[in-house]
């Protein structure tokens, strides 16, 4: 029994997408929305384990209500569903917090597969976003002059092995058989990884804040 | 002309001064076949008259304002000489008068052979002008000849100048070649040189004052210019027999002429300080006001007093003078050109004292005369230097200007640069915030409306079609027809797809290719790569019954392989010329033609399915 937030504006995608995660997590009580307000007031209101997010939508961006997730209740998952694929798109949503994203218009049994992986703890992550992330976490590995003020969060030798890997598009699975660790293991490293690409976004946050003189 | 050329500066400096030095101490050498008289017999009344009037002896010169105060003439001179002897036949005997003021007849044993004018009320000013008077043979006796001179003069105390009150220096008889050239040097010092020195004054000082009257910033210009007319004015006195306002009475002239001297202060002063770009309100009112009140004194106290009053006033201005001009010299002490000011000062100033002081004496001596001349000749000096000085800062004005305009150019041309460049960055930041706009456009809109074909239709065409179209949207959005794809990235995401789904399928998938490609793909040829791939996996997934599958490839000569390669039971060869149901082998081929590559599909019945694509790198890029 799993509780589920459901924000999408277009009523045809949601019917599609509620009728897809009834048949994956059956007998789970759904709450849908199609509004960035009103999903924030459903995280303020109700408890979720799994909330499933579109990006744009007519009153703003889903990546707001992402980010009201993780601060409300840390423990539940959010999972971004999109019709964007670009970066500049997932990155930012990626660094409030998403433990994933999917794209809307795969195959229905795609979805389903990755939303399964999802519930199991292992979250989707793409080469390319494997590629984005390791430029993000490498540039800020670069002296800067604020660095004393940045709180230290850069990747293990085995985190950045295991998104080197996903970069050349080797699967998880083949990941821990390479490196010889369970596929929990590798699916714990991916999971470290959004992890500590939100702790940074954060501090950098805070940081920029700083500097424009909001905190003192 | 960045300075004075070294010679011109010699010339100015030392030549010029000395050249006239030379020209005035020319007649100083005496003659003797001349004869000099000493003595005469003087008396107010004219000899051969009926009244007998008492002739006294007096010693020449004869200066009235020490021996007889007060006296305005006229006053008859008499003096008896020999003939001289053994002068040549074609020369003439001549008496030269060095020095007479104001006017005078001549006469020659009771013949009138001279006048030098007018002899009554105003009087001709003469007292500069030496007097040559022949004397005719035909006049002369062998014996003792006489010579009567009737002088007018005036009393010095109406006179501004002892210098023109009335007198009478030696005579000298003598050949008349021999006095004429004493006469010409003499009149070339007292009378030319002045007259020269004066039309110079008025030339340049109206020159300075027009540049200093037009140029307000440079007002010692005009100063100067209003002192060296001024100077001119009263050099005049030198030369001017017949003052044009001689008319009003002798008075008048002296009374103009002490006022001027009022002027002339006022002009000098405020050069002095404008010079050394000073100005002082007390300076600016005060000295008109005591021009004023000079003109004014010398009214109230009349032509009788004019002397008296005229040397105080010559004192109390000196001192104004002297006063500027040592603060002058203190303030520019620093300045390159002081030392040269302080000499020009200093000599002005020695040649005021001595004639200053000659007026006391009543001695004409040669340096007086000189006197007369080198305070001209300075303000001469000084005007060249400032026309130097002007002419200068107008050059580097000049220069400043061009600079300055070349500046402007330079930074007109930067300007425009970066005007150019904002506003290409400009046009970049509105095509990137318009392709934007367009892109969340087309998603919320196109985007929603395809995705809901993709997910509602029952056709699984129909929806691989909306798919592929929203696809190709997304490519044209984005822009990412223009960004090519690394290779190394672009084999990453075909393996992650490829192999999962195979994973996915339960089919073992195995995948071969080089790593760390440099080269690159143009969007277009990887988004069509991906489908093809996407396609011959969903085959291999659906249709083939493989339990295997190898993925391999590579690069020869610039092309791009790909080798997809399974164990199934292979396509029927109807299938695949005919029918293609479901396949998509068709579609697989002609978007590798659309790249300029081909699509090579081996199969047949048991002997599984082999598709072989190549792409080429170049043109491939080039297409997009």
């Amino acid at each position: 029994m799993k509780t589920i937030l459901l924000l999408e504006d277009l009523p045809e995608i949601r019917v599609w997408l509620r009728k897809l995660v009834l048949e994956v997590f059956p007998g789970s009580t759904i709450s849908e929305s199609a509004r960035v307000h009103d999903a924030i007031e459903l995280v303020s209101a109700v408890k979720f384990d799994l909330a499933l997010i579109d990006l744009g939508l007519p009153d703003g961006s889903g990546v707001d209500v992402v980010t009201k997730l993780r601060d409300l209740q840390p423990d539940a998952q959010s999972v971004v569903v999109t019709i964007h694929d670009d970066d500049e798109h997932l990155f930012p949503a990626l660094q409030a917090g998403a433990f994933g994203y999917i794209l809307k218009e795969q195959a229905r049994e795609l979805i389903t597969e990755q939303l399964q992986r999802i519930s199991q703890g292992e979250p989707p992550l793409s080469p390319s976003i494997a590629r984005r992330v390791m430029a993000y976490f490498s540039a800020k590995a670069k002296p800067q002059p604020t660095a004393n003020a940045m709180p230290n969060v850069s990747l293990t030798d085995r985190e950045s092995e295991v998104l080197l890997r996903v970069a050349k598009g080797y699967t998880l699975p083949e990941i821990g058989v390479q490196l010889g660790l369970s596929r929990h293991t590798i699916a714990d490293y991916v999971k470290q990884i959004y992890r500590k690409l939100n702790v940074s976004s954060r501090a950098e946050a805070a940081l920029e804040a700083q500097r424009l003189g909001l905190f003192r | 002309m960045q300075s004075t050329p070294a010679h011109f500066r010699f010339f100015f400096r030392f030549l010029l001064p000395a050249f006239l030095l030379c020209l005035a101490l020319w007649p100083a050498a005496g003659r003797a076949d001349t004869l000099e008289i000493h003595w005469a017999t003087a008396s107010p009344i004219a000899p051969g008259g009926t009244a007998a009037a008492p002739a006294t002896p007096v010693r020449l010169p004869d200066e009235w304002a020490n021996s007889r105060p007060g006296f305005g003439g006229p006053l008859w001179y008499r003096v008896q000489f020999q003939p001289l002897g053994e002068l040549d036949s074609d020369d003439l005997t001549a008496l030269f008068i060095e020095r007479v003021c104001s006017s005078l007849d001549v006469y020659l044993n009771g013949q009138l052979v001279h006048s030098s004018g007018r002899m009554t009320e105003p009087l001709v000013n003469n007292c500069n002008h030496p007097q040559l008077v022949v004397l005719p043979s035909a006049l002369m006796r062998t014996g003792s000849n006489t010579i009567d001179i009737k002088l007018a003069g005036y009393p010095l105390a109406e006179i501004g100048s002892r210098l023109r009150a009335g007198a009478l220096s030696t005579l000298l008889i003598g050949p008349q070649s021999t006095l004429a050239l004493r006469h010409a040097r003499l009149t070339a010092l007292q009378v030319s040189a002045p007259q020269a020195v004066s039309a110079t004054l008025v030339l340049m000082g109206g020159f300075m004052f027009v540049l200093g009257f037009i140029n307000r910033r440079e007002s010692q210009l005009a100063y100067f210019g209003a002192l060296s007319v001024g100077w001119a004015i009263i050099d005049a006195r030198l030369w001017l027999r017949n003052v044009p306002v001689l008319h009003l009475g002798h008075s008048a002239a002296e009374f103009l002429l002490c006022a001027m001297l009022g002027f002339i202060t006022w002009a000098a002063v405020q050069f002095l300080l404008r010079y050394a770009q000073v100005r002082h309100r007390l300076v600016d009112v005060g000295l008109p006001l005591q021009c004023a009140l000079l003109a004014l004194s010398l009214l109230l106290a009349g032509p009788s007093h004019l002397n008296t009053l005229a040397n105080a006033w010559y004192l109390v201005l000196a001192l104004e003078v002297a006063a500027a001009s040592a603060w002058h010299l203190h303030h520019q002490r620093h300045t390159r050109s002081a030392w040269w000011m302080a000499v020009m000062l200093g000599t002005a100033m020695l040649a005021g004292a001595i004639e200053f002081g000659s007026q006391w004496t009543g001695a004409r001596p040669l340096v007086a005369h000189l006197a007369q001349l080198v305070v001209p000749v300075i303000f001469v000096l000084v005007g060249l230097r400032l026309v130097q000085q002007h002419g200068r800062a107008l050059y580097h004005a000049e220069q400043g200007k061009a600079q300055l305009e070349l500046r402007v150019r330079e930074a007109t041309a930067e300007i425009e640069r970066n005007f150019r460049q904002l506003a290409e960055l400009r046009v970049e930041q509105v095509t990137e915030r318009e392709r934007k706009r367009i892109a969340a456009d087309l998603h919320d809109d196109l985007g929603a409306k395809l995705l809901t074909i993709v997910h509602t239709s029952d056709s699984e065409r129909i929806s691989t079609l909306a798919r592929e179209a929203l696809e190709e949207m997304r490519l044209s959005v984005r822009g990412l027809t223009g960004k090519p794809v690394r290779l190394a990235d672009a084999l990453g995401d075909w393996r992650a797809e490829v192999v999962s789904r195979l994973a996915q399928a339960g089919i073992e998938g195995d995948w071969e290719a080089p790593e760390d490609l440099p080269q690159t793909l143009s969007a277009r040829a990887y988004v069509q790569t991906t489908r093809i791939l996407r396609e011959a996996t969903s085959n291999i997934i659906k249709h083939s019954g493989a339990d295997h599958c190898s993925v391999t490839a590579g690069l020869t000569d610039g092309d791009f392989h790909l080798v997809v390669q399974d164990n199934g039971h292979g396509i029927a060869a109807e299938v695949d010329g005919r029918l293609d149901r479901g396949h998509g082998l068709a579609s697989m081929k002609n978007r590798a033609k659309q790249l300029q590559g081909q699509c090579l599909v081996e199969s047949g019945p048991g002997y599984g399915t082999v598709i072989r694509l190549t792409v080429p790198l170049n043109r491939a890029i080039e297409g997009a």
